[in-house]
């Protein structure tokens, strides 16, 4: 570990930890996401301003469509929110930081380079031309061919890789690092709406990860599921929309929070019927899994199934009617003050209402057969999405005093929100007027131009007025006048009871809200241990259980200062980021000729370059992860905090918990795809590809690597480094065994069968397909289990583990999971 | 001339466009109005309590910094219910209306079955081929009869397209792999008023690659005796035609027999 340098050193922002650093990284890299998109957008207004304008090719204009949808609701919308909840979350709760501060590092980087993918995609031929919902097949190589549309598959692939580490540390953090007192239903809404955010992303966003690993092996390995005429292109539809509906409420619940918040703090009232606010919250969180078919009312899928999904769309749209009024309820007889983030946060309610109430238009079933794939659909989730994300850039203007400790100029603020709204309603609301045009056409009825002109002329003001907004922002951190801890009335939460930026560690002393408000409690530290509580006079008092002894165990590095500073986060997805742009190209640059052994299979490598990146990617992941494993770096768990449900969970192990729960949809994502594929091909029709041998001695062989691993803690707990030794490398062993076995099969199946992952000599090249992917991403997890035990055997070798043996617990429930897939796997792929 | 089978159909004939038109109007005029109340009533509530530097009121309990949050009661969360109630009322009934209607359309309106003529449609980058039940096949221009029921079976030979045209109000998917349905009827009057032959815009709804723009086509309704004349002329083609016709298809059943009636 290494100290923290000054914010004025550039190295201080590669290596930082800390989340308020973070959330400024965030904060400016979503707004410079903003300008690429908004720049795609101005260019797809320009070609609208003439129905029969070429500005651009028919091609060029399907890659600003397409960029500008993955820009703005990927790299922009979710990371802009993500700002705030890096920022604010953990003073508002209470903690000194996330659960995870390298890992949260990490999600930034992931996120940074995973755009500078995206960006370098727009040069590898042209980037994807499929639209942002990347409809099958027209997102397989075959329609669109370009490297770029590889490379910005795989940069979202990469996106959603940090969102899944941000999500796992967000769940983790407000579940273990509430300030004591504050239960579940005190949080602040802001906080509340991030942690039904994250419950959705965890789910959501791994279904999306698993289509997109789908996605990338038929573009990068040439498997053919989304070609395949066996449901290929519904598979897509479900996969997408199984994410992409729950998506809209994950970009607009953290607006939805901003909202919530500042209609508080500029009214001076509280919010009316909080409880129901929560629940309807929760409601919504889960309900956005069960509404996606709505989206493809147009398809194939029966009327029953339709009328059940619109029941659902209905029900969904009655919570979201509840906080509405909520929201209107409560700043009535308050004392309203229409400072720059009120207005943008009322703005956002407007904007919404409509968006909402266009919404019930297409909620009915036959009302969405006719606005499909219209520009009533396009103005429908703009208002929605971009209406929310209005409230976010009040966000901006609220939470600038205490980033910063400056005031914004007011006057200006509130011209950029006049300038925002106008042009906003300029753009959005004429397309609810052209509604009868096609998405992604630029050929239209003459008869909209006038409608269609009025959006250009709305989208440059809208444009405009964020120039107004970076005048500001900029002004104002440089001249602008100095705030306190508190520049608001009204305000509530505990970011505003420290000083405007808060110090590294957020805190002078524990904060409490034992007493039912915010106190900062001196805690007893006795000499060789870690802080107990301590009672008025300063003495140390038992809570119940708590005891010393036990906190010396749990916590051995109790003496040590947090650390806020490590390099190979930055360093890691930078060579994931290597790695992927060299696989982007990897198809293009090799060619596989045909052999009757792996031995003498000729490789013609047509351009060195992708795999020499695709090589030094892999190498430098490999050598980042292990100098992280290595790295002393210590971020302390808090010591008295609120954890429902989750009371008595070690940190580490929530987070495993959590990261699990997401690779089950990941898995289930990949096993859907399989059943779904087979019962569209006629379930009866395919037999296994394989025989059951190799599979039967295989599920046997990770059975007893599950044992082993068990074994090896019973030894890590009893002190025995020898019996820790030894159950490891059986576990290793076994593993390597899996793998070999594994390995002869596909051999076998390649060389001698004629069986690969797109051909099929006796049956559906589909079958092939599904059979090398989901067992490849299975085999994948073994190796990564098998890194992972290497290093522990390698640590365990020097003595480690013997103190603590958590770390192996963690590898076990990781090693247990991956071996429970393979029982499932297994009758689908060897037995029926 | 009205054909004896337009008679049969009775009055009760509702084409899509109509029935999207009534549902529209309801939902527009509803919205519009809840839109209005909502939004009006928000903002002259915004106005009266703004913050305008006065005394505050007695009852008026600023919150401070660090309290653990609460909420509002009173009569302000009755309120809350009851515009609840209300609102959901208005969508939920705004909801099982519509739902009447989409019946009718998900299965059209009960003909007698030789009128129909059930048409495949195939789309592909980027245009259309229609495909009649005689084997004659066109591309881009779909040519039918008015007063009839046409059936469209609309599929794809390459990626998703969406088969749509807005000023008769159908739409549906394309999806390679998949046979979707939709119909639709032109009336004699329809086509008289438009000059003896009715044309409508066919677009793709669908991003389908860098022609998605340009890939139009168009539905052409002529009187019922020119088209069964235009029809019988087709029948020549046949023979050239009805290979290409099975080679593309994936679902045999759409030279249903039943339909062979019109022509004859």
């Amino acid at each position: 570990m290494s100290e923290l340098p000054p914010t004025t050193s550039v190295r201080r922002w590669l290596v930082t930890t800390n989340h308020k650093d973070i959330g400024i990284l965030y904060l400016i890299t979503a707004l410079f996401f903003l300008l690429f998109g908004g720049v795609l957008a101005l260019l797809i207004r320009v070609q609208l301003w003439d129905p029969s304008n070429q500005v651009l090719s028919g091609l060029a204009y399907n890659e600003a469509v397409t960029a500008h949808g993955m820009i703005m609701v990927f790299w922009f919308l979710s990371p802009f929110a993500f700002a705030f909840a890096n920022y604010v979350v953990p003073l508002q709760i209470g903690a000194d930081d996330l659960a995870f501060p390298r890992l949260n590092a990490l999600s930034y980087w992931l996120y940074l380079f995973s755009g500078v993918l995206l960006a370098i995609s727009f040069f590898q031929g042209g980037t994807l031309t499929a639209g942002w919902t990347m409809y099958a097949p027209l997102n397989v190589p075959m329609y669109t061919p370009s490297i770029g549309s590889t490379g910005a598959i795989l940069a979202l692939t990469m996106f959603i890789v940090g969102v899944t580490a941000s999500t796992v540390n967000f769940l983790t953090s407000i579940h273990h690092s509430r300030a004591e007192g504050m239960g579940i239903m005190d949080m602040p809404l802001f906080t509340w709406s991030i942690l039904a955010t994250v419950w959705m992303m965890l789910f959501a966003f791994a279904a999306l990860l698993g289509a997109l690993l789908i996605l990338g092996s038929d573009r990068v390995l040439g498997s053919v599921y989304f070609s395949a005429t066996e449901g290929g292109s519904l598979l897509w539809g479900h996969l997408w929309w199984f994410f992409g509906h729950p998506e809209v409420y994950i970009v607009f619940f953290p607006a939805l929070g901003v909202m919530l918040e500042l209609f508080q703090t500029f009214s001076g009232r509280r919010l009316v019927g909080r409880k129901w606010v929560i629940i309807a919250i929760c409601l919504i969180a889960v309900q956005s899994f069960l509404v996606w078919m709505h989206h493809m009312f147009l398809t194939t899928i029966n009327l029953e199934i339709k009328t059940l999904m619109m029941a659902t769309t209905i029900g969904i749209s009655l919570p979201f009617d509840l906080i509405v009024f909520s929201l209107i309820y409560t700043l009535m007889k308050g004392r309203i003050q229409f400072t720059t983030p009120f207005l943008f946060a009322f703005g956002a309610l407007l904007l919404f209402i409509l968006g909402g109430i266009t919404g019930v238009f297409l909620g009915a079933i036959i009302l969405d057969y006719e606005f499909r794939g219209t520009y009533w659909v396009v103005a429908h989730f703009h208002y929605v999405m971009f209406g929310g994300a209005t409230a976010l850039v009040g966000a901006i203007y609220y939470w600038f005093p205490k980033m910063t400790g400056k005031m914004y100029d007011e006057f200006l603020g509130k011209l950029h929100f006049a300038a925002f709204f106008i042009g906003f309603n300029a753009v959005y609301f004429s397309m609810f007027l052209a509604w009868e045009t096609p998405r992604r056409v630029f050929e239209y009825d003459p008869a909209l131009q006038i409608f269609h002109q009025a959006g250009t002329i709305g989208a440059f003001i809208l444009g405009f007025s964020f120039l107004i907004m970076f005048y500001n922002l900029g002004k104002s951190y440089v001249s602008g006048p100095v705030v306190g801890e508190n520049p608001w009335d009204y305000s509530r939460t505990a970011e505003w009871a420290v000083p405007s930026p808060p110090p590294l560690e957020n805190w002078p002393n524990r904060p409490s809200y034992a007493s039912g408000k915010l106190e900062f409690v001196k805690d007893y530290v006795p000499d060789g241990g870690p802080a107990v509580k301590a009672d008025e006079n300063g003495n140390a008092v038992t809570d119940g259980g708590d005891s010393h002894a036990d906190h010396i165990r749990e916590y051995a590095h109790w003496d040590k200062h947090p650390s806020h500073a490590s390099i190979w986060p930055f360093t890691l997805s930078l060579m994931l980021g290597v790695m992927l742009l060299g696989l982007s190209g990897f198809n293009d640059s090799i060619s596989i000729g045909v052999a009757d052994s792996l031995a003498t299979t000729p490789v013609t490598i047509s351009n060195p370059v992708y795999p020499a990146l695709t090589v030094l990617g892999l190498l430098g992941l490999v050598y980042s992860g292990v100098m992280w494993g290595f790295e002393d770096f210590y971020a302390p768990p808090t010591e008295f905090a609120e954890r429902w449900p989750f009371n008595g969970v070690e940190k580490v192990k929530l987070g495993m918990w959590f990261f699990l729960a997401s690779d089950v949809l990941v898995f289930g994502a990949f096993i859907s795809a399989a059943v779904f594929i087979r019962y569209n091909a006629g379930w009866q029709e395919w037999s296994p590809l394989t025989e059951s041998l190799p599979g039967l001695i295989n599920t046997f062989v990770l059975l007893t690597s599950s044992f082993t691993v068990i074994l090896a803690l019973v030894a890590a707990h009893r002190n025995s480094r020898k019996g820790l030794l030894a159950s490891l490398g059986a576990t290793i062993a076994l593993g390597l065994t899996f793998l070999a076995i594994k390995m002869w099969e596909w051999h076998h199946e390649i060389y001698d069968v004629g069986v690969t992952i797109a051909e099929n000599s006796h049956g559906d090249p589909i079958q092939a397909s599904i059979y090398y992917v989901t067992t490849g991403l299975h085999g994948v997890h073994v190796v990564g289990g098998l890194l992972i035990a290497g290093f522990l055997f390698y640590r365990a070798y020097h003595g480690a583990y013997l103190e603590d043996e958590r770390p192996v617990e963690y590898f076990g429930l990781y090693w247990h999971f991956v071996d429970i897939v393979w029982v499932f796997l297994f009758p689908l792929f060897y037995l029926f | 001339m009205i054909d004896p089978i337009t008679l049969q159909q009775g009055t009760d004939w509702r084409a899509q466009a109509e029935v999207f038109d009534e549902i529209f109007f309801v939902f527009l005029t509803l919205g519009t109005v809840v839109g209005i109340i909502v939004v009006s009533y928000t903002l002259w509530n915004v106005y009266k309590y703004r913050d305008d530097g006065g005394e505050p009121d007695k009852d008026f309990d600023a919150p401070v910094v660090g309290e653990l949050p609460t909420g509002q009661g009173g009569p302000k969360a009755k309120k809350l219910f009851l515009s609840f109630g209300l609102s959901a009322i208005v969508v939920i009934s705004l909801v099982v209306y519509s739902y009447g209607l989409l019946l009718y359309v998900e299965d059209g309106p009960d003909t007698d079955e030789e009128g129909d003529i059930e048409i495949t449609v195939e789309g592909y980058q980027f245009g259309w081929e229609y495909m009649y039940p005689n084997g004659h096949s066109e591309t881009n221009e779909l040519v039918v009869p008015a007063d009839q029921r046409i059936d469209l079976k609309v599929t794809s030979t390459d990626v998703w397209h969406n088969f749509g045209s807005s000023e008769l109000r159908i739409k549906t998917d394309a999806i390679p792999g998949e046979t979707s349905e939709t119909w639709f009827s032109v009336s004699s009057e329809e086509v008289e008023e438009q000059g003896g032959e009715a044309t409508y815009r066919v677009e793709c709804f669908e991003l389908c690659g860098s022609g998605h723009s340009a890939m139009k086509g168009q539905i052409t309704v002529l009187p019922e005796d020119e088209w069964e004349e235009w029809y019988a002329d087709t029948e020549g083609s046949e023979d050239e035609n009805s290979s290409n016709v099975e080679g593309d298809l994936a679902t045999p059943s759409v030279t249903g027999s039943a339909v062979g009636g019109v022509s004859a």
